[in-house]
């Protein structure tokens, strides 16, 4: 219904995620066909050719990212694959971790291969338990398989792979902070310039790329390029695995071929609003883009042109469906106090930004909202975009902004009657 | 070399400066927090935050962590740029008590004049501010007001970057962040802490010393140099300005050193001084000697001084025992006086006291003398071994300066003794001469680089005591030609 799959092609059993059955699916082909009949450079060409672009969020284009990597600049390369998924309503990566591990490990393989990495790490969300315990058992089968150490089936590359488990919190997601993460010390975002491509992990080139975008190198080498973007539109190649919460029938994790119809997605793969309810709007992708609300959904492409088009974003896949009867102020409420607790304090506008907004939403909601109290909202968003050394601060504002600039109705009904419109706890018939 | 242009005017800059270095170097002042000329860069605090002019827009970025390139139009003083400071200086004072009226650091407070200077309006928020600890005790030296902080971590990067103890972290996440020393209390042994007090540029960190000792604008800074060790690091004298003089309480509190904070001298010490530098006022201030002596019966100076000449004129044998902390000026008078007269040795007057820190690669040297090299370069070192420095029939020592036992001495030599401070020995010198302290006079010291450095004074001395300096002279003049 929502297009080619590339990554969820097999059916999940209790022993999908094993060694055997991966190389049974002909896993671990890619690697060899990459290890002994392609230059690095080719590698990375392919990855640049197939368009593909990041899928933790911000849609960085891979290749570009991957370009900037001198190949032989006599310095070590760090690649660091980010699987501290924390946007809130995003859960697609643990999928992969869970069920695919070993197609992560190869793509990340000959992801390090087209690098020049000898050491390759994998960021873990400290809070995922079972991905974790899969990934690390597919490191032992791996290593134990000779697909990592010294010398990988006999050619000249060797790479050792590190997990490091994260301690819990949201903005070690930010690439620099990971990296900052892994360095041993407290997980502050750093400022640009230097990129990271340029001095990164332990002062050295280093590339970070989201767990899907990674999970993509081993099927954009075995299938080319070209044969890669014909899956998708031309500007978004591929597809989007979709995690999808919420007030929905279906909820889980999809895997979704840009250019597909959203309300298709919604309301038929995902069996549409729980208990038949209806739709008031939805969170894209991950609590940081901007919500899109029932009729503006229409008929709209998910893909990444189709959703800045209609002002908002593909983001990090991590679909929230909101019904209708949903009370904003305190949904507004619930996120602000998320970000309010994961600003990691370093910079001005956000440790101050974040905390200001969050007392002041919860004034609302206990009925001491005051004229002006909106107002004060979107001015402190403002003064957080683009003023801040990572996305965080900027990410709240546009939430935030999002909302109050579609429902700043049920904002203003919420400060001048003390209540909700919609008070109480939401029913959803039909569900226990 | 390139060029840029800041506010349209043509600037030159080094190709790997940063926009904030290269516009103080031109005479551009771009305000900033956390951003510290001998520090890394965080850029945390977001105020220096300047607008790039380019083609299609432009934007913008911190000037502390942005590259000049050949060509850059920035603009420090935009409409955009003026809003961007005050919402961020609103955000700062946000949760900031702006308790200025019993703050230590009110009167040179970054924040205060920054709120002058690019905010000026009331806060804008109605909710209550975040609270946190008033006086964590940090150190037995310094307690941290954590609810003044603003998070600028020049204190943590002190420790990390200069110091290099690594004794200061950061707690907690977001509005909750707080300083803290790590567990161990590594930073109550970081001989450098102090100056994390000059570096906040709120009044979060506090010395125990001077806290609530006085409101800054009624010091004078009186420009000296350390005699803690002879590395002569330039400082400042805090006391209290003559105009703002108290007449009621303690009429002491005139004449003390309130505080002692590093003067910046690139050649020297850069902005850094060690506690032993800000511990000043237990060096000068302890019980002063004011009373000329004869064999342990006071005595008027004048007197005083016509026995020691006529001791000095009548002696066969006479050594003489130079102080290491005398001043360039009062190393030569004294050997233009007395060097000829005197078989001259440079004693050490100052040994390291049990537990201070010998020498490290920062500052801190192991000769606690301040002026040990000049004194040597015009005499010799007295030997390990004192004695063999008098021959059996010296017949008088003069002695200058504090530091050396009385048993040392061949027992039938006469003693003039000069010090200035009240010592037991004072009492068994055939006749004390009490001279002021370096913060009472004006000279120079030669430190072990050979760089020399002045000192001014600070407060008058009293009636009764002498300068070294004159003194000399008074004591190798004819009889009949003295005066004090």
């Amino acid at each position: 219904m929502t297009g080619t799959k590339l990554i969820m092609t097999f059916p999940v059993t209790a022993t999908s995620h094993l060694l055997s059955e991966y190389r049974a699916r002909g896993g671990y082909a890619t690697l060899e066909k990459a290890l002994r009949q392609m230059r690095p450079d080719e590698i990375t060409k392919a990855v640049t050719a197939s368009g593909i672009l990041g899928h933790g969020g911000a849609a960085f284009p891979a290749g570009r990212k991957w370009g900037v990597i001198k190949l032989n600049d006599g310095q070590p390369h760090y690649l660091c694959a980010n699987a501290d998924e924390g946007e809130p309503g995003t859960f697609k990566d643990r999928w992969i971790l869970e069920n695919a591990p070993h197609l992560l490990l190869e793509s990340m393989l000959i992801s390090a291969y087209a690098l020049q990495v000898r050491n390759a790490f994998v960021y873990i969300r400290g809070e995922f338990d079972l991905p974790y315990r899969r990934l690390a058992a597919a490191v032992e089968e791996a290593y134990e398989a000779g697909y990592f150490g010294e010398r990988i089936l006999g050619t000249d590359f060797s790479c050792d792979i590190v997990i490091y488990r994260g301690a819990g919190s949201y903005v070690c997601g930010e690439a620099s902070a990971l990296i900052t993460s892994i360095e041993g010390r407290k997980g502050y975002p750093r400022n640009r310039p230097p990129r990271l491509t340029v001095r990164g992990l332990y002062q050295r080139p280093t590339v970070i790329n989201n767990i899907e975008t990674l999970a993509n190198v081993a099927i954009i080498v075995a299938r080319g390029a070209e044969e890669f973007r014909k899956v998708g539109t031309a500007k978004s190649p591929g597809t989007q695995l979709v995690s999808i919460s919420g007030h929905v029938e279906k909820p889980g994790v999809y895997e979704v071929e840009y250019g597909s119809s959203l309300s298709e997605f919604i309301y038929s793969e995902c069996g549409g609003v729980l208990g038949g309810g209806k739709l008031k709007c939805i969170v894209p992708g991950g609590i940081s883009t901007k919500v899109l609300t029932a009729a503006e959904i229409g008929s709209l492409k998910f893909d990444h042109v189709s959703m800045v088009a209609a002002g908002s974003q593909v983001g990090s896949g991590g679909m929230v469906v909101i019904a209708e009867g949903t009370c904003m102020v305190r949904l507004l409420q619930v996120l602000l106090r998320f970000y309010h607790h994961e600003s990691c304090g370093q910079c001005t506008p956000c440790r101050e930004g974040m905390g200001w907004m969050h007392r002041i939403i919860d004034r609302i909601v206990a009925g001491q909202g005051q004229p002006g109290d909106i107002d004060q909202l979107i001015r402190i968003s403002k003064a957080n975009d683009g003023t801040t050394i990572c996305g965080m601060g900027d990410a709240a504002g546009y939430a935030t902004v999002g909302i109050l600039a579609k429902y700043r109705d049920e904002f203003e009904y919420f400060v001048e009657h003390k209540r909700s419109r919609h008070e109480g706890r939401l029913e959803v018939a039909g569900h226990a | 070399m390139l060029e840029f242009f800041i506010n349209g005017q043509s600037v030159q800059a080094e190709d790997n400066q940063t926009v904030m270095q290269a516009a103080k170097a031109n005479g551009f002042y771009i305000p900033y927090f956390c951003w510290h000329p001998q520090l890394s860069v965080p850029g945390n605090c977001r105020i220096c935050m300047v607008e790039v002019e380019a083609e299609g827009g432009g934007w913008l970025d911190i000037a502390c962590n942005m590259p000049v390139t050949k060509g850059m139009r920035v603009l420090t003083d935009s409409e955009k740029v003026r809003t961007r400071r005050k919402e961020t200086l609103q955000f700062i004072t946000l949760n900031h008590p702006v308790d200025c009226g019993i703050c230590d650091k009110a009167g040179e407070c970054t924040l205060q004049d920054y709120h002058f200077e690019y905010n000026g309006s009331p806060s804008v928020s109605r909710d209550a501010k975040v609270h946190a600890t008033k006086h964590y005790p940090l150190s037995e030296r310094i307690v941290l007001d954590n609810e003044r902080c603003i998070m600028c971590t020049r204190c943590v990067r002190f420790t990390r970057e200069i110091s290099k103890t690594n004794s200061l972290g950061v707690q907690n996440r977001a509005d909750h962040s707080l300083i803290r020393p790590v567990e161990d209390g590594r930073f109550e042994n970081d001989p450098y802490s102090d100056n994390v007090i000059d570096i906040c540029p709120v009044g979060a960190l506090l010395s125990r010393q001077f806290l609530h000792k006085a409101r800054v604008w009624y010091l004078k800074p009186t420009p000296s140099v350390c005699p803690g060790c002879e590395r002569g690091c330039s400082v400042n004298i805090w006391h209290r300005k003559t105009e703002w003089k108290l007449n009621a309480l303690d009429a002491r509190q005139n004449a003390c050193i309130d505080r002692v904070t590093p003067l910046e001298n690139p050649a020297v010490n850069g902005p850094w001084i060690c506690n032993k530098g800000r511990d000043l006022a237990l060096i000068f201030e302890r019980a002063r000697a004011e009373q000329a002596m004869h064999k342990g019966k006071p005595i008027d100076l004048r007197p005083a001084i016509a026995n020691a000449r006529a001791l000095i004129a009548g002696a066969k044998r006479p050594v003489a025992l130079v102080s290491s902390w005398g001043s360039n000026e009062e190393l030569a008078a004294f050997q233009a006086a007395l060097g000829e007269r005197f078989a001259c040795y440079v004693k050490t007057d100052w040994l390291p006291a049990p537990g201070e820190v010998l020498e490290d690669g920062l500052l801190i040297k192991s000769d606690k003398n301040p002026n040990g090299a000049a004194a040597r370069a015009r005499f010799p070192a007295l030997p390990a071994d004192a004695r063999s420095a008098f021959p059996p029939d010296t017949d008088l020592v003069l002695i200058w300066g504090e530091g050396f036992s009385f048993a040392q001495l061949p027992s039938k030599a006469k003693i003039v003794y000069l010090n200035s401070y009240l010592q037991p020995e004072n009492g068994h010198a055939d006749v004390f001469l009490p001279i002021s302290v370096q913060t009472e006079r004006r000279g120079h010291y030669t430190n072990f680089q050979g760089t020399v450095s002045a000192f001014e004074a600070c407060f008058a001395k009293k009636d009764g005591i002498a300068d070294a300096e004159a003194l000399f002279a008074a004591l190798a003049a004819p009889a009949g030609k003295a005066s004090s």
